[in-house]
């Protein structure tokens, strides 16, 4: 991207902004990512035989709840409603008229969208690890990374498919609805997934889960005689947590580049 | 030189065919109107202009390049959509001193662009607060930000009042003779175009009809038409209707329009009177070669029909 290019990004990325986190928007989120992280955190369940690595997913695991929730409201409002909106409203009309390809102004947006809601769910994440177990991060950062990794890909995927739904349906509010459907669907998908491993006796189901919400795999791992259950059905190795929360970003990916592709090459107004 | 050069586009939504066959070449240094019906065609046109809309089939070029995601002829064009539409929570200067620093262009020009169109005073407005009217010249000086070459307007008057519409047909003269600026103007307003453009596309069914300078345009499809006013224009059109050399016929609000050939026009200004004797009809004048915009449309579509 040459310089002015870069200039032409940064203020369209810096508009976007504007309008997504107008206050009191990042004010409210950021309140209630504190709440869910500070407030609800709770270490109390963990046995005290447990290794060094499995606190460090229970501690990164009990902070994670409600911030995650909060983070997929955020998405959606961001992807599905502003940019569906600015879709609907000609907004990107306006953005397609300035001197910038279309992927830059897609990046833009989504930067405003998912960059800034992950930062600001990051900084308050690893701000309460700190300050509430200074143990745990250091010395096992790579339990804390992939925890984080396995649990950010489930709303990471929703957000892919909300941005082709968005795209695809141009219009704020349905997108904003469709997602919340969605999402809800894909929560009854899982979860028949999982009777229906536990049903046939295959793992198949389990592992179909695994690529679509990698923390599955990463709790079977560490916990494999936990509430869930079915450890005699497939309890996975180490390997096999990488290249399942591998592959659930692959599919991510895949459906972020569709999205580009679709919006740089097809998407008329 | 051409600026843009469109031939055989085609665009069709499912089965509603928008742009059929379309050409169009329009040239550096014009003011050149898009003018049709409802459905003709028109914004379509303009978007595959604007690279917003691929064509079925069919090539367009702007400054000599695709338009389709092609971000080197943007800063070159300034556009003025039918519906404005902008980051509506941020304030009117601000937002153009943003678009100012993604054109490269010093922020200073957002207030003189906001002045051009008699919007300073709404400077600390936000986009959201403007009115109709007021969102609409705001538009026009987003489109002139960039000091464009070329300006695409698609219907630019539709929410000024009369005042608003005189006063930016000025400045479009203005921009046109002080900085070359070409336009290109889809309007349904017929007589503001007439007033500022140099020729003209006369779009229908999504083909190009007639284009050309209004000069010619008139000479070749409004010549001979002669003007007649008089208190009864049904009693007298249909005498005159009669006549063997009528080649077409026309009653509106003003009177009378009646196309002749041109040999012609010596014999309806000595029967015209004769008729209105027999009707009991009052002339009260009769002109040559005084035909509008709006008619020379009628005259085209009428030709194109075989009308």
């Amino acid at each position: 991207m040459q310089r002015g290019k870069g200039k032409a990004f940064l203020e369209i990325f810096a508009s976007a902004v504007y309008e997504d986190y107008r206050f009191p928007v990042l004010e409210f989120f950021a309140f209630l990512y504190a709440l869910g992280t500070f407030v609800f955190a709770s270490f109390g369940s963990m046995s005290m035989s447990a290794t060094g690595e499995i606190v460090a997913y229970n501690v990164v695991s009990s902070l994670l709840g409600m911030p995650l929730f909060v983070f997929i409201i955020l998405i959606f409002k961001n992807v599905a409603y502003g940019l569906g909106s600015d879709i609907e409203k000609g907004i990107i009309q306006t953005f397609f008229s300035y001197p910038l390809k279309r992927r830059w102004i897609l990046s833009a947006k989504l930067l405003s969208a998912l960059g800034v809601a992950l930062l600001l769910f990051f900084s308050i994440q690893i701000s309460a690890l700190y300050i509430l177990a200074p143990d745990v991060v250091t010395p096992y950062l790579g339990t804390v990374l992939l925890t984080y990794a396995a649990n950010l890909s489930f709303p990471l995927l929703v957000a892919g498919i909300i941005l082709l739904v968005t795209l695809g349906l141009r219009r704020g509010g349905l997108a904003l609805i469709l997602g919340i459907v969605l999402y809800f669907a894909l929560g009854i998908i899982s979860s028949l997934a999982m009777f229906v491993a536990f049903a046939t006796n295959s793992a198949l189901g389990l592992q179909i889960l695994s690529v679509i919400s990698p923390n599955f795999v990463l709790a079977r791992y560490y916990q494999p005689y936990g509430p869930i259950g079915g450890s005699e059905l497939w309890t996975p190795t180490f390997s096999e947590v990488l290249l399942y929360v591998g592959a659930s970003y692959v599919v991510v990916a895949s459906l972020f580049a569709l999205g580009y592709l679709y919006f740089s090459r097809r998407f008329g107004l | 030189m051409a600026l843009i050069v469109a031939e055989g586009l085609f665009k069709s939504y499912g089965k509603v065919i928008a742009v059929n066959g379309l050409n169009l070449t329009l040239d550096k240094g014009l003011i050149t109107g898009l003018i049709g019906p409802n459905g003709a065609g028109k914004t379509t046109t303009i978007k595959i202009v604007l690279g917003l809309l691929k064509p079925d089939r069919g090539r367009v070029e702007v400054f000599g390049q695709a338009p389709w995601d092609n971000p080197k002829i943007r800063t070159l064009i300034g556009v003025v959509h039918e519906k404005a539409f902008f980051p509506s929570h941020q304030k009117t200067l601000d937002y153009l001193e943003r678009t100012c620093r993604i054109f490269g262009m010093p922020e200073s020009r957002a207030l003189d662009v906001l002045k051009l169109v008699d919007l300073q005073e709404a400077r600390d407005r936000s986009i959201q607060a403007l009115s109709a009217g007021m969102l609409q010249k705001f538009a026009i000086a987003h489109a002139l930000v960039n000091a464009p070459q070329l300006v695409v307007a698609d219907e630019m008057t539709a929410n000024l009042d009369p005042q608003a519409r005189s006063a930016l047909l000025d400045l479009i003269l203005q921009f046109h003779q002080d900085e070359n600026v070409t336009f290109l103007l889809s309007s349904h307003i017929l007589p503001e175009l007439s007033r500022v453009c140099d020729s003209v596309a006369i779009i229908n069914q999504g083909k190009v009809w007639a284009f050309g300078e209004l000069t010619e345009l008139y000479e070749k499809y409004a010549a001979g038409i002669i003007r007649i006013s008089t208190d009864k224009p049904e009693a007298l059109a249909g005498e005159i209707r009669k006549l063997p050399y009528i080649e077409k016929l026309e009653i509106d609000i003003r009177g009378i329009s009646v196309k002749v050939p041109r040999e012609k026009e010596e014999n309806l200004y000595e029967d015209a009177p004769k008729l209105a004797r027999r009707v009991e009809a009052k002339i009260q004048g009769i002109e040559t070669g005084s035909a509008s915009l709006e008619e020379l449309y009628r005259l085209v579509v009428g030709a194109n029909k075989g009308g």
